[in-house]
């Protein structure tokens, strides 16, 4: 508790400091100025010669314009700090930039997705084909463990509907008993991340 | 907004140096024999404009700023979105890997049967 009534206090402290610097660097601007052009006036009469009038004078206005400098570096550096306690502190800004971030990434996100899905459906069609052509030839390798694309949908088919074909009964017992492996199987493989037996030629 | 109050402070800068300057030039002008009259009314109406708009600009950002500033961290990050972009077009360059590898393999496939 004693900590967090810190820190707020060093924040408050820290801006009546820009405050100040601000304000002083304001003022001492504008004095050294209005001094300058007052010393510009000739006058008539003064108290020292007027060559040691001059010599002053001049000293005068290169002190003051060495301060006008000052401050006007100071107002700068006011700036910069100002620049980086806003970066760190203006939390709406800091919020709404990071939403226009994270909307822009999602927006990126789910347009890659979309077409990565359409690129899937496109090259399922084929790949089905593919498959049907590469394990009915004769380079193929796969184990009855590991069913092709192509002949787990056949399946998957035959699985649908049981009417259909009543000369395989006994094929169908047999693939009911090996449902739940096969199809884990067909789905693992379906899937696109199972390890298959296949090898290329 | 954050965009904006950093732009205006980037112009408070250019305020700043309008300041310095038309102050030298005034101080130049009063330095010769003659001066031109119109040129140091002009100056230093642009002296008076700038730095009224350098001292407001700035006390304006200064009580927004006390208005808004806690003592605490911002927590938020994009961090989440990022990774889950990222994984995405990982999964995107994926793809692009097997696909080429699957176009390779026809390739070979078919200049095999044509060699036959």
């Amino acid at each position: 508790m004693a900590n967090q009534r810190v820190l707020p206090q060093s924040k408050e402290t820290l801006l009546q400091n820009y405050n100040k610097r601000l304000k002083d660097d304001i003022k001492s601007i504008m004095d050294n100025f209005t001094e300058i052009v007052k010393t510009a006036k000739i006058e008539d009469e003064t108290q020292v010669s007027r060559p040691t009038q001059a010599e002053q004078d001049h000293y005068e206005m290169h002190v003051r314009a060495a301060n006008i400098v000052r401050a006007g570096e100071s107002l700068m550096k006011l700036v910069s700090d100002l620049k980086q306690f806003l970066i760190l502190n203006d939390f709406p800004s800091v919020n709404d930039a990071i939403s226009q971030q994270n909307q822009q990434l999602r927006a990126l996100q789910d347009e890659c997705d979309k077409k990565l899905t359409s690129l899937r459906d496109e090259i399922a069609v084929d790949l089905y084909e593919l498959e049907e052509e590469y394990y009915s030839s004769s380079y193929s390798q796969w184990s009855s463990t590991d069913l092709p694309l192509c002949e787990a949908y056949r399946r998957r088919d035959s699985w649908a509907s049981p009417d259909s074909s009543s000369s395989s009964t006994q094929d169908d017992r047999e693939e009911a008993d090996r449902t739940p492996s096969q199809e884990a199987n067909a789905q693992h493989h379906v899937n696109g991340h199972g390890t298959t037996a296949t090898e290329k030629p | 907004m954050a965009n904006e109050r950093l732009r205006i402070l980037e112009d408070v800068e250019k305020d700043i140096a309008v300041v310095l300057q038309c102050a030298g030039n005034i101080v130049l002008e009063l330095s010769k024999d003659k001066h031109n009259a119109s040129f140091l009314d002009r100056q230093l109406v642009q002296f008076q404009t700038s730095i009224s708009r350098v001292e407001n600009e700035l006390g304006a950002q200064i009580r927004y700023l006390t208005q808004v500033a806690t003592g605490q961290p911002h927590e938020g990050s994009t961090y989440s979105t990022r990774k889950d972009c990222q994984m995405s077009l990982n999964r995107a360059e994926y793809a692009k890997v097997k696909l080429g590898e699957l176009g390779r393999t026809c390739e070979a496939m078919l200049e095999q049967q044509q060699q036959i």
